[in-house]
């Protein structure tokens, strides 16, 4: 549902729930006015039969007859005035009281008639006092019921307008509570993806429960870090067309040093081979053998970068693999001095790899640490699982001179080389491009004085992936 | 006495052979594999000719080229290099250099300019 119309919905139903209140209220309300009005009504006729007890003490002391008529006066006058009101007072009480009400001043009047025809016996003054003693105390019972009713009614209103405000206050807390968590439930892994496309990696949110707007949101990063990875490659590929440019002073620079080298070899062995020991021409050959290597390892290397062989991607274990690549570069450790520490992940997922371009990474990694190293210093290695990336690392940690910062954002541009001597400048521009081809990442952090850091990040391997692929 | 030659570039093959073959033709030759030192040594000595790499990593060789000419003029300069573009050579010839030679060099071609360089 989106979340403009849950939006609506939560409101809806709480102005719903505010007017259910106020009709409540209004009714209480009436339902007191009523009540009030009866309580008036029913003081009058108290009054009303107090004074006909008055009248009736005079008229049993005095033998007042006249005192008979002023009861008869008087009850007239009271019933016309409940007949008036019959609808205020009926609805207060209730049909039933409202009878019996008239119903004893029916009787007490009655007495009265009797009282006044026959004269005073004490029979009937004992039965005229009864009646009027009847009526004067059930109308005060009721008017007494009534108050309590009235207070009952406004405190039953104060408890129900309390309630029923935390009631709304805790439903619209409640709603938005709910609907603020969805949203933020998204967010979070939109935050997740855009950190994981500003460090290069092209993911996608998998999962998109909501039908909301957040999940129109999501796709449009999802294209979007789909597009970002077929621009990458693109600009990968062009960067790569660029470098050629480069390439060609490049090589024109690398390959022409050792031809000349070459060159100039042959010619002084042919000027001087009348005058060279046996010992002399051979190291001229092994000179020539050493710059043929030069160029070698230069074309190589370019064939290596303009061309990636196709990756041949296998489930293996990193740590099995970096220890493969430690083997390679072993003597070369040994011969340098370099203590080497290497602590290796436990227990950390498969990785989908090919193996030699892995190691060759690590190779290259692991050569220009030698080579920023002088003899005595270290160099750590470790691999490590990141769980909330999903990522497994290869850390690569020398104690070497360092880069400086105006230099880092190059060390893997094609031809960059800090080497004062050899290096082609494609070493780590071919590393990089193996590890993209993974999937993966490779960065580096490095400090003047106190060493450089390189960490290859590359995807745990899931089973599925292998059907996309 | 015999002249003085003076060879620096940072492909010590450069200056090994160079030397086995210019010492042939009785020259005194001296060779470096970068520029610092070499500039000492001629503060030093007098040079009849500084053969010099163009590209090295500090001081380069059109630098050599314009102390050489600003403190020895009469020592000839000739500049090898294995990034032979006319920029370049327009500003070596500014700058006064006896001769230009791209990578690879030809030995009998430097030796020639060397021999004319010392007015032979």
């Amino acid at each position: 549902m989106k979340i403009e119309r849950r939006i609506i919905l939560s409101n809806t139903f709480n102005v719903a729930l505010l007017v259910l209140i106020g009709l409540f209220a209004i009714q209480n309300l009436n339902l007191l006015l009523t009540k009030l009005r009866f309580v008036e009504i029913a003081d009058d006729l108290n009054a009303s039969f107090l004074e006909m007890r008055l009248s009736e003490k005079n008229y049993f002391l005095y033998s007042d007859e006249s005192a008979l008529f002023e009861i008869r006066g008087k009850i007239g006058k009271t019933m016309d005035s409940i007949e008036a009101m019959k609808n205020d007072i009926s609805r207060a009480i209730g049909e039933d009281n409202f009878r019996t009400l008239t119903f004893y001043l029916k009787r007490y009047s009655d007495k009265v008639e009797e009282v006044r025809r026959k004269g005073g016996s004490e029979q009937l003054e004992t039965q005229l006092r009864e009646e009027g003693k009847k009526l004067k105390e059930f109308s005060e019972a009721i008017t007494l019921l009534e108050r309590q009713r009235a207070n009952e009614i406004i405190s039953n209103s104060k408890k129900a307008l309390f309630y029923s405000f935390f009631a709304i206050l805790f439903l619209a807390v409640l709603m938005s509570h709910l609907i603020s968590q969805k949203i933020v439930r998204s967010l979070r892994e939109i935050e997740r993806l855009a950190l994981a496309i500003s460090e290069g990696n092209f993911g996608k949110i998998e999962k998109i429960t909501t039908g909301d707007e957040l999940a129109s949101v999501i796709k449009a990063i999802n294209f979007m870090s789909h597009e970002l990875r077929n621009r990458e490659e693109e600009i990968i590929q062009s960067k790569k067309l660029a470098s050629l440019g480069i390439l060609t002073a490049g090589v024109a620079h690398e390959l022409t040093n050792p031809l000349n080298n070459i060159s100039m070899i042959a010619q002084t062995y042919t000027e001087l081979y009348g005058k060279l020991s046996t010992e002399e021409r051979l190291d001229f050959m092994q000179k020539v053998e050493g710059e043929t290597e030069r160029i070698r390892e230069i074309v190589k290397n370019l064939l290596d970068f303009s061309k990636p062989k196709e990756a041949n991607l296998r489930e293996a274990d990193l740590n099995a693999v970096v220890q493969g690549g430690l083997r390679l570069v072993q003597n070369a450790l040994d011969v340098s001095k370099i203590e080497t520490k290497v602590t290796l992940g436990r227990g950390l997922p498969h990785v989908l790899v090919d193996e030699h371009q892995v190691q060759q990474v690590l190779v290259n990694l692991v050569v220009n640490a030698i080579q920023a190293m002088s003899p005595g210093g270290e160099l750590f290695i470790a691999t490590r699982y990141d769980k909330k990336r999903r990522s497994l690392e290869i850390e690569v940690k020398d104690t070497g001179k360092g880069i400086p910062a105006e230099f880092l954002p190059h060390v893997f541009d094609p031809f960059f080389s800090t080497k004062d001597a050899g290096g082609t400048g494609l070493g780590l521009s071919v590393s990089y491009g193996i590890i993209k081809n993974h999937r993966g990442n490779i960065r580096v952090e490095s400090r003047v004085g106190s060493g450089t850091t390189f960490t290859i990040e590359l995807p745990a391997y899931k089973k599925e992936e292998e059907k996309e692929r | 006495m015999s002249p003085r030659i003076m060879v620096i570039d940072d492909e010590k093959i450069v200056g090994d052979m160079a030397k086995m073959s210019l010492e042939q033709e009785g020259y005194a030759v001296e060779t470096f594999t970068s520029a610092e030192p070499a500039l000492e040594r001629l503060a030093q000595e007098k040079f009849d000719v500084v053969v010099t790499d163009l590209k090295m990593k500090g001081i380069d060789g059109m630098e050599v080229l314009r102390t050489v000419k600003r403190l020895y003029p009469e020592t000839k300069v000739i500049m090898i290099t294995a990034f032979a573009n006319l920029d370049a050579a327009i500003e070596a010839l500014r700058a006064e250099v006896h001769d230009f030679f791209p990578k690879p060099v030809k030995i009998k071609e430097l030796k020639t300019s060397i021999q004319r360089a010392l007015g032979k």
